[in-house]
């Protein structure tokens, strides 16, 4: 039976090679879909490492200064930069609407990310999320520390750099081990320029585990993530450009202009615009499914579109094969097994269509991809399952209606249609 | 020839709604998604106010400056264009400004945010923006840093009520400014001169970034004529090769004048910031192939629709070839047909590409955006619609053009 029916397919060879190829191209558009829309499912599933609730976060604009020759000039400015923000810090907590403040580079939800990459002594080379921050960042988003500890004032002075690291990453550079308490066995990078006047590299010593930091939030790929400890009264920190504050339950808008104008006569010089997190966190939402709701609907029409086509083909092709199918039943085939034919060939063509698509879409983990862009492959092999059944419905919906008609001609009326 | 043509489409059309419905759908969907593409691109790039002269501009709006082991990317700083950008040759105005900062006012209870742009005083003469009220700030405003604004009609609807503004004052980022002038809005996908709030470069909390080469700052020229821009070009360019760099372990700085769709394809992964060269050519190429992947599964579809609607006019074509009509002039029919099908469903496209752009307008997707089916992207649907039609035309024609005319008189092959 099957190998009749690849006959006959083989039989109407052209025209089926283009039907081939639009049910080839149908369960691409969908596969890119259904890839997207898995990823951002899984994501969302995975814990987001912080809560935002009543946390607003102020940008601080300072005036750009860039380094220039003189070293003993470019640290008298940092200093007092670092001198002036922790004066912010202290001015905002002083406010009794405020729990509490912490300086940071990169916060939940803002555009700006600062991404490092490190090489382990074993060679693997890591790419991760990085931020510096103080010690009231952890408790302010209610990070959760899976192991050890936050950092503390006793990290000052300890001779190694103390960082958290989230669970990924734990799991990734020691496996089952506890971490904590370990120094990240880094190499250094022999590309990085330094000087000799700057001290020499320092270990990073983990202090705790944290769940996770998923910077741009629910929809995006978990990553490696590491912290270290920013001190305000040590140099080469760097001074924060954002500073977080989480109020107290009932706060209103009215807080804002109290807090800007209250770290403005700190800082006269210096700008400040505070965003809600409940704002960022909208607009980085939208960032995510924006892009996959223009494509879901295109892809949507495009499909409607092929189903109607493919469904204007096969009707026109069972017309045609009428005196076929009038011979079939007069030799004694039922309507069902008439029906069952036609489906079957779209069956077998959707499958040529499905193996030649999934043999493509296979090619993509060993294209170059860009940095980040990490397969995981059960999401993959989900994509092209999910779009496979996705395609084999859409084809047999359209062989409803002719094979029917197929199936409901009587014999004699088909043997004589011309 | 062409009526005769005209005629026998419509009573083909005519024949099998089913058919003709199908095909139109498909063609006008894809013809509405290409042509809402083609109405975003125009907005944000084709000539109009405050852009009007765009054909005499170039602006930098990215540098890069590099060493042995850094880069820098960012938007260049007011230093570099103060020093090097003034005085080129073929340059009528040149204007720098600043990149727009977030800015927040509080009335009350209520936040309002602005884009505020710090622009000095020929900004104004560069860009032609419409005044709705008063005028712009000078040139004396700037050099003595006066807090003087001029506003958008929508900030002045959001920040006055949209009452008269001219001589009120309002607070942005702790300052005060009082508005001289109130323009039309700019749509936000016109980067180079969108802002809700403009005032001078000098009222900037610090004077820090006039010792910066980097950072912040946008230059835009405004040239005697079309044929000036290549030498402003390379004497901007030929001069930044020359200059040398005040930071450690940067070496090379490109910042080049360039057209805003240059500099778009020079920020995107297709482009080489380190080139000085034009990038734009490498993001057509981008942008052509993935409008032609689009298109694949669209003209597969049409293609199939068709080859089933040649069997309905087999015996046509068997008269038709019996009576000795060459191939080609059967090819011929069928293209125009198929491109008279695909003009149609472009009509379609079109009146729902209106429908679509309006609603787009009122989403606020696009800040101020007035998207709209001008004269331009018309006629980029109707090439669209003809180039379409060729694609998903031809090789179905060619089909039928080879129908053996005993077997096309019979009804069609056999197989």
């Amino acid at each position: 039976m099957t190998r009749h029916l690849v006959r006959l397919i083989w039989n109407r060879k052209r025209q089926n090679l283009l039907l081939t190829i639009e049910i080839l191209c149908s369960f691409l558009v969908v596969f890119v879909v259904a890839l997207f829309g898995l990823t951002f499912a899984t994501n969302a599933r995975a814990p987001l490492g912080f809560d935002t609730d009543r946390v607003w976060t102020v940008d601080v604009g300072r005036p750009r200064s860039l380094p220039g020759a003189d070293a003993a000039a470019n640290e008298a400015n940092a200093a007092r930069e670092r001198e002036v923000f922790t004066r912010l810090l202290a001015a905002a907590r002083e406010l009794p609407q405020i729990e509490i403040a912490a300086g940071t580079f990169t916060a939940p939800y803002v555009n700006s990310s600062w991404g490092s990459s490190m090489t382990l002594t074993d060679g693997r080379q890591m790419d991760l999320l990085y931020n510096r921050v103080t010690d009231e960042f952890v408790p302010l988003l209610s990070m959760p520390i899976l192991a050890g500890r936050n950092f503390s004032r006793e990290d000052a002075g300890s001779g190694t750099d103390p960082v958290l690291i989230n669970r990924k990453m734990a799991q990734t550079i020691f496996g089952e081990a506890d971490p904590v308490g370990k120094s990240i066995p880094e190499r250094p990078d022999p590309r990085e320029h330094r000087d000799a006047s700057e001290p020499p590299r320092r270990q990073k010593r983990v202090v705790g585990v944290m769940e996770d930091f998923r910077q741009h939030g629910a929809y995006s790929i978990p990553q490696l993530v590491m912290f270290d400890r920013l001190s305000l009264d040590a140099p080469n920190g760097g001074v924060p450009d954002r500073l977080l504050v989480r109020v107290k339950p009932g706060t209103t808008v009215a807080l804002e202009p109290i807090l800007v104008r209250r770290l403005q006569r700190e800082a006269a010089d210096w700008s400040f615009e505070i965003s809600t997190m409940d704002h960022l966190r909208e607009r980085k939402v939208n960032d995510y499914l924006m892009p996959l709701t223009v494509l879901a609907v295109i892809a949507g029409f495009l499909l409607l579109m092929v189903t109607l086509g493919l469904t204007g083909v096969v009707w026109q092709s069972v017309i045609v094969r009428l005196r076929e199918f009038g011979l079939r039943r007069a030799a004694g085939a039922s309507g069902v097994s008439v029906r069952r034919q036609v489906f079957a060939e779209m069956a077998v063509m959707t499958t040529f269509a499905v193996l030649a698509g999934a043999a493509i879409v296979g090619q993509a983990p060993f294209l170059p991809l860009p940095d980040g862009l990490v397969i995981d492959p059960a999401i993959f092999t989900g994509a092209v399952a999910l779009s496979a059944a996705a395609i084999y419905c859409l084809t047999l919906a359209c062989g409803w209606y002719p094979s029917r008609l197929a199936s409901r001609i009587p014999p004699a009326d088909a043997l004589r249609y011309e | 020839m062409l009526r005769h043509y005209l005629t026998m489409t419509l009573a083909v059309l005519k024949r099998r709604p089913f058919y003709t419905a199908i095909s139109l759908f498909g063609i006008s969907f894809t013809l509405l998604v290409l042509m809402v593409v083609t109405a975003i691109a125009d907005h944000a790039l084709a000539p109009m106010p405050p852009e009007s002269r765009q054909a005499r501009m170039l602006g930098v709006h990215s540098a890069t400056m590099w060493g042995a082991n850094n880069q820098w990317n960012s938007e260049a700083g007011y230093l570099l264009f103060d020093r090097y950008a003034r005085n080129l040759p073929g340059v009528e105005t040149l204007t720098i400004f600043g990149s727009y900062q977030t800015v927040t006012t509080y009335l009350g209870d209520q936040r309002v945010s602005s884009a505020l742009k710090r622009t000095d005083a020929a900004f104004w003469q560069v860009f032609d923006f419409t005044f709705l009220e008063g005028s712009p700030y000078t040139a004396a405003d700037v050099a003595e840093a006066r807090f003087v604004a001029v506003i958008t009609q929508a900030s002045r609807q959001r920040l006055f009520a949209g009452q008269p503004a001219l001589g009120k004052t309002f607070e942005a980022d702790g300052q005060s400014f009082r508005v001289v002038g109130v323009v039309e809005n700019v749509p936000d996908i016109r980067m180079t001169p969108f802002g809700d709030v403009f005032a001078p470069i000098t009222t900037a909390k610090t004077d820090a970034y006039k010792r910066e080469i980097m950072g912040g700052f946008h230059a835009v020229v405004l040239a005697r004529s079309t044929d000036d821009l290549p030498m402003i070009r390379e004497e901007f360019n030929a001069r930044l090769a020359k200059m040398e760099l005040p930071e450690k372990g940067f070496t090379s700085l490109v910042a080049p004048f360039e057209t805003a769709y240059d500099s778009i394809a020079r920020e995107s992964p297709f482009g080489d910031r380190k080139d000085p060269a034009r990038q734009g050519s490498k993001l057509t190429v981008f942008l052509v192939i993935a409008a032609l992947l689009f298109i694949t599964l669209p003209t597969v579809n049409l293609v199939n629709v068709n080859i089933s609607r040649i069997l309905e006019r087999a015996s046509e074509i068997g008269v038709r070839k019996a009576f000795g009509a060459p191939t080609r002039s059967l090819v011929a029919q069928f293209v125009v047909e198929n491109v008279i099908l695909t003009l149609a469903g472009g009509a379609i496209g079109l009146v729902l590409s209106a429908l679509v752009l309006r609603a787009l307008n009122q989403s606020g997707m696009f800040a101020y955006a007035a998207l709209s089916v001008n004269a331009r992207v018309f006629a980029y649907g109707v090439v669209m619609a003809i180039a379409f039609g060729i694609f998903s035309g031809v090789y179905p024609a060619w089909r039928m053009a080879r129908l053996h005319p005993v077997e096309a008189l019979k009804g069609g092959p056999s197989r």
